[in-house]
């Protein structure tokens, strides 16, 4: 997958048959890679603080005491009910109940998924086949 | 400063941004990466800082040093010096303890037990790998595959990079330096590739590796004599996969860390568990190690150019000596020891086969293509096996619980407890990677490069906020770390 760096820059290097110089371009290049990487981190960063709310309570909760970091577990505390007010924490807590139950999931439940699509299949396909042969008739 | 926390995330933001702004005084962005490199490490331990720069103080003059020689002897001394001062402070620190036990093992076996000098050294996080990096830079200088640097900040930023400072890629100074003299840039192929590494390297991290770990191979480890065979064939085969996705996740998450610096990494892993020999294993496992071992160790002690007693020989020595690096235990040593002999066996038997039927150019019919196909899957599953034996002693705390671990695969008949379909899927899913083209990160990368802003950070935001819900709670310190 690093070899997509070096062709890029061996490209950049070549020129790449632009008007710009090299030089320029790679600079040119360089500015707009930064601007768009530091827009996509900004967006990382908002989508962490709405969805991952009660993730951010329990980090600023070990700071220690003082009077700024009171202030920081307050305002956190609050965004986080305010999250919570509005079902933005819910995605989250969706994922990890799915993810509990596929970790408590048997072998037993595993093979009446298996049997329960098996026989969802056969009534299809008995189904279709019913209308075909109708249409035959 | 572990990679997936929130602190990490902060530290790389403020690294980002800071290093960008200054990206038209270089000098100026190698002060602001080795500030950030040097407080990345103190957050650790910041008693350690003065022995990061001792290490590098001592290359640096080394490096010095070369550049003003052209006497052969004094040459070698240098190198000599150089590098037994990087030896010396490695073995202090990582084996002082358990060269003492040993040595107080043996005298008590004798019958001559002694009074020695014990201390309880705290082993400097990362130390095996930047005294290796140290290490590079002086062969390098001595082989003339690098010039002396004469500014002692590139020298320090080459050994404290943050992104591979505790870990590794052990980055080679033939390679990393180069970078630091041309301008640097960052293309959509940086980002293309950081992206999907970063996201990858977590996902492999926070998900398998800390699952498998919590809910199967710490239990299976803890006391293998309380399980039946059938978990302690699924703990080995988990751990195969822990270990692969806990090193090479971090791997991923510095090379891409690095890439959306402006750096460029040699990659760490290729698919390690598709190899159909150990010899084929050693060029996928930890490259950037297997290859320090190759270029510094094997070939200078002869490679195979003198001989074949003698290749035996430094076969083992490279993988002895890969063992000891690991860490300071006889079980690690046992590891290195197995590799070795089994890399010397395997020499030996293909050597004989090749005698007894000799490679044909011409490949044959289909029933020489389904021959091969069937010998490429057998030295697959063989070689994984092989592997998987090894792991149990690199694993295991001692050799009673390696030996206890081994015993156990003759209780067939009890019930299994680990043996869930969810254990089993991680471990299937982890499995099924490692045999994906290998073009496939390329693949992804080209389609993330060309993603408007927007996209990308709903893809990146949204990845890593997806791994950490689907993640168990906490965050486990890497293996790596302790070596």
């Amino acid at each position: 997958m690093l070899d997509l760096i070096h062709d890029i820059e061996t490209r950049l290097e070549g020129g790449d048959g632009a008007e710009l110089s090299p030089d320029r371009q790679e600079a040119k290049e360089t500015r707009r890679s930064v601007a768009r990487m530091s827009r996509a981190l900004s967006l990382t960063v908002a989508l962490f603080i709405v969805f991952s709310s009660a993730r951010l309570v329990t980090w600023v909760n070990g700071f220690e005491v003082g009077p700024v970091q009171n202030a920081i577990v307050a305002l956190s505390a609050t965004w986080n009910e305010q999250m919570e007010r509005n079902g933005l924490s819910a995605p989250e807590a969706l994922l990890r109940e799915g993810m509990s139950e596929l970790r408590r999931t048997t072998w037993e439940e595993v093979r009446e998924r298996v049997e329960s699509e098996r026989a969802k299949t056969e009534d299809a396909t008995r189904l279709l086949r019913g209308m075909i042969s109708d249409r035959k008739g | 400063m572990l990679f997936p926390t929130i602190e990490f995330g902060i530290f790389f933001l403020v690294v980002f941004a800071a290093s960008w702004a200054v990206r038209g005084w270089p000098e100026i962005r190698k002060l602001v990466l080795l500030a950030a490199s040097y407080f990345f490490y103190g957050w650790w331990d910041w008693r350690f800082l003065g022995l990061l720069f001792l290490s590098t103080l001592i290359n640096y003059a080394a490096g010095l040093a070369l550049a003003r020689t052209s006497n052969v002897f004094l040459r070698k001394a240098v190198v000599g010096v150089a590098v037994t001062c990087g030896l010396a402070i490695l073995g202090f620190f990582k084996y002082y303890g358990f060269f003492l036990t040993s040595l107080a093992g043996i005298l008590d076996a004798a019958g001559l037990e002694r009074d020695l000098p014990f201390m309880a050294v705290i082993l400097p996080v990362g130390i095996s790998f930047f005294t290796f990096q140290g290490i590079s830079y002086v062969v390098d200088v001595y082989r003339g595959h690098v010039t002396a640097e004469r500014v002692l900040i590139n020298v320090m930023l080459y050994i404290s990079f943050f992104p591979q400072l505790v870990a590794g890629p052990i980055v080679r100074a033939a390679d990393f330096l180069p970078q630091l003299h041309r301008p640097v840039s960052l293309t959509r192929a940086h980002v293309g590739v950081g992206t999907v590494l970063i996201l990858s390297g977590l996902a492999k991290k926070m998900v398998i590796a800390n699952y498998l770990a919590t809910e199967l191979v710490d239990p299976v480890f803890f006391d293998p004599s309380a399980v039946g065979a059938l978990d302690l064939l699924l703990g080995i085969y988990g751990y195969a996969v822990q270990i692969y996705c806990d090193f090479s996740g971090y791997s991923d998450i510095a090379i891409g860390v690095a890439a959306l610096l402006g750096y460029r990494f040699l990659e760490n892993f290729d698919q390690p568990y598709r190899a159909s020999s150990l010899r084929d294993f050693w060029r996928r496992w930890h490259i950037s190690l297997s290859t320090w071992l190759r270029d510094y160790l094997y070939l200078p002690l002869g490679g195979n150019r003198l001989g074949e007693a003698k290749t035996y020989r430094n076969l083992f020595l490279t993988m002895f000596l890969g063992g000891i690096w690991h860490g300071a235990a006889w079980t690690f040593i046992f590891w290195g020891v197995f590799h070795g002999t089994m890399l010397g066996v395997e020499r030996y038997v293909r050597g004989k086969l090749d005698e007894f039927a000799p490679a044909q150019s011409d490949p044959g019919g289909p029933l020489a293509f389904l021959g091969n196909a069937a010998q490429h899957v057998v030295g697959v599953v063989w070689t994984f096996h092989l592997v998987c034996f090894a792991w149990i002693f690199f694993r295991a705390d001692s050799f009673a619980t390696a030996g206890s671990y081994l015993a156990g695969f003759a209780r067939w008949s009890q019930a299994s407890q680990y043996a869930t379909p969810f254990l089993a899927g991680l471990i299937l899913l982890a499995m099924i990677f490692q045999f994906t083209p290998r073009r496939l990160g390329r693949w992804l990368a080209r389609g993330v490069q060309w993603l408007p802003a927007p996209l990308l950070g709903l893809l990146l935001g949204g990845g890593i906020w997806l791994i950490w819900a689907l993640a168990p709670e906490g965050v486990a310190p890497f293996i790596y770390f302790q070596f």
